[in-house]
C-alpha cells in the first residue's frame, strides 16, 4: 500500500517535470529566438536551413540600433525618425510618471473606499469599465479633442490617459491588499491626532508597500508596451519604444531582423529585470479581493 | 458608574455628537478630495471626446474634407448633416458583423486556452517542489514581453523559412513551409496562439492565488472520508475557486476584445479580413480610410456591445462577491 502510494508519487512527480519543461520550451523559445536573432549577421537572418546558435556572433546589430544613428538611418528607410535613446527616454518617463500616478491616486482611492465606501460597490464596478472598453471606440474623438487642445504628441496627452485606463486595476489591486490590514494601527494613529492623510502616507500605505510594488509593476507592464494610443496620439515629437519598433514595418528594403531583434531586446529587458526582482510580490496582487486567507 | 442620571446622558452624548459630526465631514471632505481631480479628468477628457463621437456619427466628416486648415473649427465647417444614414450603413454592413463575430471567437477562444494552460500550470505547481522558483520565473516571462515585440519575434519564428517550418520539416522528414501567417485559413488562428502565449501567465498566477489561499481543512475532511482526488477537485477545490475562476476568464475575455498590438503589428485585418477583428476594422475605417464618421458610428456600437458585454460580467462578479461575502460573514461551521 505504501509502495504503490510512493510509486504514484514518484510517477506524478515524473509526469509534472514533463510537462513543465515541455512549457518552459514553449516559453523559453521565442524569447531565445530574440536573443539569438539580435547577434547574428545578417546573412543568417533569413538562411536555410535556420541558424539555431550562431557561431558569428556579432553585436553589429546593437551597435547600428543603439549607438550608431548615422548608420542606423541608412539601414532603414524612415531616416531621421529612428530615435531609439529618445524613445526610451520617452517610454520611461511617460510610463514612470502614469504608473506612479495611477498607484498613489488608486491606492488612496481603494483606502477610502474599504474604510469609508466612498465609492459603493456598483461604482466600484462601473470603475472597471474605464479599463474594459477598448481604447479604439474613443481614440478618434480623443485624437480631434487633443488637437484642439494642444495635447496631441505630448507627453501629458500621454500620461493622462495611461492614468485613466489603468486606475481601474489600480484601485482595485490595491484594495484587496488594503482589506487585510488590521484598523488598530490607524486607529490608534487618529487617537493620537494624525490626520487622515497622514494615517494614509505613514501607517497605511508603508504596511502594503509589497503589495504596492506589485500593482506597480503590473501597471508598469501596461503602460510601457501600450501600443494604440501611442501609435495614434503621438508619431513625431514623442514617440514611445513600441512606436520606435513598429517603424520597422515601414522599411521598404525588407525586413531586418538582426535590427529589430536588437531594439526588442532592448524594450524587453527592462521590464523582464523589475518582473524577475519583485516576482514573489505577483501572485499576492492578482487576486483582485476574490479570494480571503 | 452612578453617572447614568437624566443630566449625565445629554452631557456625555452632545460631545459625542458633535465628535460624530465633525467626523462625518471629516469623510465626506476626504471623499471629494479624492473623487473631485478623478470626476474633473474624466469630464475634461472622456466627456468632450464621447460628445465629438456622438456629432461625428450624425455629421459626415473626413480628415480629407477639412483641407489644409486642419484647424479644431475647421472639422464643423466641413462637416455634412447625414442624420442615421451612416448607422443605417453600420447595421447592414457585413464586413463589421463578421468583425464582431471574429473578435467574440478571437476572445472565447483564448480565454480559454489561457485559462486551460494558466490552471494546469497552477494545479502543477502551487505545492511546493523542487524547482518552482525556476520554473516559475520563465512562465510569467510572456507577460513581461511586449506585444509588439512578440508579434515581430513571431513573425521571425512563423516566416517560411523560420525555425517553426524547420523544426516541423526534421519532424516529418520533408521540407515543410507552412504559410502561418499568410495563410487565410489559419492567420486568425496564429494570432490567437500568439495572444494564448502572451498571457497564460496571466491565468496562471490569478489561478496560482486562488489555489494558494484555498483552506485546507475541507479538503482534509473529504480525504478521510474517502474522497478521490479527483472528485475531491470538482467537489472542493473548484466550488471554492469559482469567484477567481471567474474572475480569470472575464478579464482575460474583456482584454482580448481590446486585442490590437500583434494583431495589427503583423497583418494589418489581412490576408484578406482573415483577422479583421473589432479594433482591427474601426481602426481601417478611422485611420486607413479617414472616415472619422463612419469610426465614430461602429465605436459607438462597440462601445454599447461592451457596456452590456460588461454589466453582464459585472453582475456575475458581483454575485460571486457576495456569495464570497456571505460565507465568511457566517459563523464557521467547519471548524
Amino acid at each position: 500500500m505504501a509502495m504503490t502510494k510512493s510509486q504514484r508519487q514518484l510517477n506524478f512527480s515524473i509526469f509534472r517535470y514533463l510537462v513543465l519543461t515541455f512549457w518552459l520550451f514553449i516559453v523559453a523559445f521565442p524569447i531565445f529566438w530574440m536573443v539569438g536573432t539580435s547577434f547574428k549577421p545578417d546573412i543568417e537572418w533569413f538562411a536555410w536551413p535556420p541558424v539555431y546558435i550562431t557561431e558569428n556572433g556579432t553585436l553589429q546589430n546593437y551597435l547600428v540600433v543603439w549607438a550608431d544613428a548615422s548608420e542606423y538611418s541608412e539601414s532603414v528607410h524612415t531616416q531621421s525618425l529612428q530615435r531609439p535613446w529618445e524613445a526610451l527616454g520617452n517610454s520611461t518617463l511617460i510610463s514612470l510618471i502614469s504608473t506612479t500616478l495611477a498607484v498613489l491616486f488608486g491606492s488612496v482611492l481603494a483606502y477610502g473606499v474599504s474604510r469609508y465606501q466612498i465609492l459603493s460597490e456598483g461604482r466600484m464596478f462601473q470603475l472597471l469599465m474605464l479599463r474594459m472598453v477598448p481604447p479604439i471606440v474613443l481614440i478618434a474623438p480623443i485624437s480631434i479633442w487633443y488637437r484642439a487642445l494642444d495635447l496631441l504628441d505630448s507627453v501629458p496627452g500621454l500620461v493622462m490617459l495611461y492614468f485613466i485606463t489603468t486606475l481601474p486595476y489600480a484601485v482595485w489591486m490595491s484594495k484587496s491588499f488594503i482589506d487585510e490590514v488590521p484598523r488598530e494601527m490607524e486607529q490608534a494613529a487618529e487617537i493620537l491626532g494624525a490626520s487622515k492623510w497622514q494615517t494614509i502616507w505613514e501607517v497605511v500605505l508603508p504596511l502594503v508597500r509589497s503589495g504596492l510594488v506589485a500593482t506597480f509593476l503590473f501597471i508598469l507592464i501596461l503602460t510601457w508596451s501600450e501600443y494604440l494610443m501611442a501609435l495614434l496620439l503621438s508619431k513625431t515629437n514623442v514617440v514611445t519604444l513600441p512606436i520606435e519598433l513598429s517603424k520597422y514595418q515601414g522599411s521598404t528594403e525588407g525586413r531586418v531582423y538582426g535590427r529589430q531583434a536588437a531594439l526588442s531586446v532592448g524594450i524587453t529587458l527592462p521590464l523582464i529585470l523589475v518582473g524577475i526582482i519583485i516576482r514573489k510580490h505577483l501572485v499576492r496582487g492578482f487576486s483582485f479581493g476574490m479570494v480571503r486567507r | 458608574m452612578s453617572t447614568t442620571d437624566a443630566s449625565g446622558i445629554p452631557a456625555s452624548a452632545s460631545p459625542g455628537n458633535k465628535r460624530q459630526v465633525t467626523r462625518e465631514q471629516g469623510i465626506r471632505r476626504f471623499k471629494w478630495t479624492v473623487l473631485t481631480p478623478l470626476i474633473l479628468l474624466m469630464a475634461f477628457l472622456l466627456l468632450p471626446a464621447f460628445l465629438l463621437q456622438g456629432y461625428f456619427s450624425f455629421f459626415a466628416f473626413s480628415i480629407f474634407d477639412a483641407g489644409d486648415s486642419s484647424g479644431f473649427s475647421s472639422y464643423f465647417k466641413a462637416s455634412e448633416w447625414v442624420g442615421l444614414d451612416l448607422w443605417k450603413d453600420a447595421f447592414s454592413d457585413t464586413k463589421f458583423f463578421n468583425a464582431i463575430l471574429r473578435s467574440l471567437l478571437f476572445s472565447a477562444g483564448t480565454t480559454v486556452c489561457c485559462f486551460v494552460l494558466g490552471f494546469g500550470l497552477a494545479l502543477l505547481m502551487y505545492r511546493p517542489f523542487r524547482g518552482q522558483g525556476f520554473y516559475y520565473v520563465f512562465f510569467i516571462l510572456p507577460m513581461l514581453t511586449v506585444p509588439i515585440v512578440i508579434a515581430y519575434t513571431g513573425e521571425m519564428i512563423l516566416y517560411q523559412n523560420g525555425p517553426l517550418n524547420d523544426i516541423l520539416s526534421r519532424i516529418t522528414g520533408q521540407r515543410v513551409m507552412f504559410q502561418f501567417l499568410y495563410a487565410k485559413e489559419v492567420a486568425l488562428t496564429t494570432i490567437m496562439f500568439l495572444e494564448t502565449w502572451n498571457w497564460t501567465p496571466f491565468s496562471f498566477i490569478i489561478m496560482m492565488a486562488g489555489l494558494a489561499s484555498l483552506p485546507k481543512e475541507p479538503q482534509e475532511a473529504a480525504q478521510i472520508l474517502g474522497a478521490s482526488k479527483l472528485r475531491i477537485f470538482w467537489e472542493v477545490q473548484v466550488p471554492l475557486l469559482r469567484p477567481v475562476i471567474l474572475l480569470a476568464l472575464i478579464l482575460r475575455f474583456l482584454e482580448a476584445m481590446a486585442e490590437f498590438p500583434k494583431t495589427w503589428g503583423l497583418l494589418q485585418g489581412g490576408p484578406g479580413s482573415a483577422t479583421e477583428t473589432i479594433p482591427i476594422y474601426i481602426f481601417l475605417n478611422a485611420w486607413q480610410y479617414f472616415d472619422i464618421s463612419y469610426g465614430a458610428v461602429l465605436s459607438y456600437i462597440v462601445m454599447f456591445l461592451m457596456i452590456f458585454i460588461i454589466m453582464g460580467a459585472i453582475w456575475l462578479l458581483r454575485r460571486e462577491k457576495k456569495n464570497l461575502d456571505d460565507m465568511y460573514q457566517a459563523p464557521n461551521q467547519e471548524g
